[in-house]
């Protein structure tokens, strides 16, 4: 007999200790002490020049691996619509002007890529890093990611990271503004019945 | 089909704090009720249920196909003319939908009567898919209910293909799933697609709809200034085509699910239309719109603005005179007329039957009871069997 109701569901996923609630916006770290056994070495460098000095065979990888996390750092790297938003996130003369076929806005200088697996030239991994300068910033002098993870104290440079370390970041833009959408609920809200529990649903 | 009385499971309260389901009672009212369940036969699901349900979205297609085609009507359904070529457009490129709800009176021996259409943003889906189907494991671990007993209800497994097959369709490993502030029931049915979304090996981020941002690229973007690709929204079409960013919707090449051309399949200006093109079909009721009202025999009809959640502005009417009025602040893009044809009670309920369709597949039933013959929010929720 072919059952009409679903056949398994993966408790573990559907349970939950907390109310759903958005995902926290803010500073996210990188749990690095946990050991297991798919994670790789990936280390950090300021430029292909410092990647070069470390793997003078890898001159090539390096260089290439380099031009390509810069191309990532300008499609994914945070973005603002003055120097002065820009440089008291990153700290002064850290930032540079661009203007591409997503919009024109400040963002900072790429300060570091995360390479891996330099050896097998046509399987290389890499990743932008920024860090920050400004005293007003909890990423200062500390590796982060384009999404705000934080790779820890800028002086480290070798780590073991999950493979997703070096899956490709959303791209990010710079919002011209918020809050075009919502506004036909505020102005139907008053009525929400026993008003709470009910949404937009039906 | 009955209704049968039963124990509630004892500590469920906790069960549903540790799974997340928060909004299960409001301000002292249950909503999820398990003090009794409906049982069905297996007949009585396939024949009057799940086979209508996929006929009856057939037919439904076919009048957005021809609503897609003709101005006339599209403005009679109240899609803003700097839509009417974007709904046309996805409907033609055939833009992939995830999940609708048809909404049937059905008593277990005549056949279920279609009242409407929630193809945009129905609700009920957590406690459908996956809170009800747990209630039923319980109970049969607990030999409450034969062990023979079964569910309609393969909604859970056929979201997470689904939402595979739409980012495969798009070629992407993201999307972005939102709903409004200030609503734990809309944001518990989002949590729960995300859910399947992970599930289904996708990355799922949050995003209220309040919070999205119009970017420089001319696409939207979420909270922390990511370009949004593709968009699940729990937010009727009909409000987003009438905001400040609507003039965006189009230019942001937003993946939309639900598609632009649910508008029409949503909107209840489909119930005429319907009637029209197939009259006398067991599973509808006559709908008219108001220049056709004469045409109407019915003495006694509910009126239904065009656009309404949750029974919100519905009035039954006799001779013309209103019988009794659900308030709300629906209505000014005008109604369609349906003949009244009575929920089924249960004991003092009224109840209503949910049909889920994910994309055109009939995929389980939700049972809802109201002590008012019109069905509102604060409906209890109540789980069914299935048994011989």
């Amino acid at each position: 007999m072919t059952r009409k109701r679903s056949a398994h569901i993966n408790l573990n996923r559907m349970r939950k200790h907390f109310s759903p609630k958005p995902l926290a916006i803010g500073v996210a770290s990188v749990f690095l002490a946990a050991c297991s056994s798919d994670r790789q070495d990936a280390v950090v460098y300021n430029n292909a020049d410092d990647c070069a000095q470390d793997n003078p065979e890898q001159r090539q990888a390096c260089e290439t691996a380099y031009q390509q996390a810069l191309a990532e750092a300008e499609r994914t790297g945070p973005k603002y619509s003055t120097q002065s938003d820009c440089e008291s996130e990153f700290g002064s003369n850290q930032c540079r002007y661009v203007n591409n076929s997503s919009g024109s806005f400040f963002m900072p200088f790429m300060a570091g890529y995360m390479v891996s697996n330099l050896l097998s030239p046509n399987r290389y991994m890499y990743q932008p890093l920024f860090s920050s300068y400004s005293p007003y910033s909890p990423y200062r002098y500390r590796w982060m990611t384009a999404d705000g993870l934080d790779y820890g104290d800028i002086r480290k440079r070798k780590y073991r990271v999950p493979p997703d370390a070096f899956k490709a970041k959303p791209s990010a833009t710079r919002t011209i503004k918020r809050g075009g959408f919502g506004s036909s609920v505020r102005a139907k809200s008053s009525w929400g019945s026993k008003s709470g529990k009910s949404g937009w649903g039906g | 089909m009955f209704r049968i009385a039963s124990a509630p499971r004892k500590g469920w309260q906790q069960k549903a704090k540790d799974f997340g389901f928060t909004f299960h009672s409001m301000y002292g009212e249950p909503y999820w009720d398990e003090s009794a369940y409906y049982q069905f036969t297996l007949q009585q699901i396939e024949s009057d249920l799940e086979s209508p349900t996929e006929e009856v979205h057939q037919m439904c297609l076919q009048v957005v196909d021809e609503v897609c085609k003709s101005e006339e009507l599209l403005e009679r359904f109240q899609i803003p003319k700097a839509f009417w070529q974007p709904v046309a457009d996805s409907w033609k490129n055939a833009d992939p939908s995830l999940y609708s709800r048809l909404d049937f009176a059905y008593n277990g021996k005549l056949p279920a009567k279609l009242y409407e259409n929630n193809a945009d943003t129905p609700t009920s889906l957590y406690e459908s898919g996956f809170w009800q189907w747990l209630w039923l494991q319980d109970q049969v671990d607990t030999n409450k209910v034969s062990r023979h007993s079964d569910q309609f209800n393969s909604l859970q497994e056929k979201l997470i293909e689904r939402l595979s097959q739409i980012a495969d369709h798009y070629q992407v490993n993201q999307i972005h799933f939102s709903s409004c502030q200030d609503t734990i029931e809309d944001r518990g049915t989002v949590q729960y697609l995300q859910d399947c979304a992970a599930e289904s090996g996708l990355d799922a981020p949050f995003v209220f709809i309040e919070e999205i941002g119009l970017g420089e690229s001319g696409r939207f973007t979420d909270a922390r200034d990511h370009e949004i690709v593709s968009l699940f929204k729990l937010y009727p079409w009909e409000f987003m085509q009438r905001e400040e960013f609507s003039e965006h919707i189009v230019g942001s090449q937003t993946n939309w699910i639900e598609p632009l051309w649910k508008s029409v399949l949503s909107n209840k200006a489909l119930m005429p239309m319907l009637w029209k093109s197939f009259k006398n079909h067991p599973n509808l009721l006559p709908a008219y719109f108001e220049h056709e009202l004469a045409q109407c025999e019915h003495t006694k009809i509910v009126k239904k603005p065009i656009f309404s959640r949750e029974g919100a502005n519905v009035s039954i009417l006799e001779n013309g005179k209103p019988l009794l009025t659900a308030q709300g602040p629906y209505g000014e893009e005008g109604f369609i007329y349906q003949a009244y044809s009575e929920l089924p009670r249960f004991e003092n309920n009224y109840t209503l039957i949910g049909s889920w369709l994910v994309n055109d597949q009939a995929a389980g039933i939700s049972v809802r009871e109201d002590t008012s013959p019109i069905t509102q929010d604060m409906s209890r929720y109540l789980p069914h069997i299935i048994l011989g």
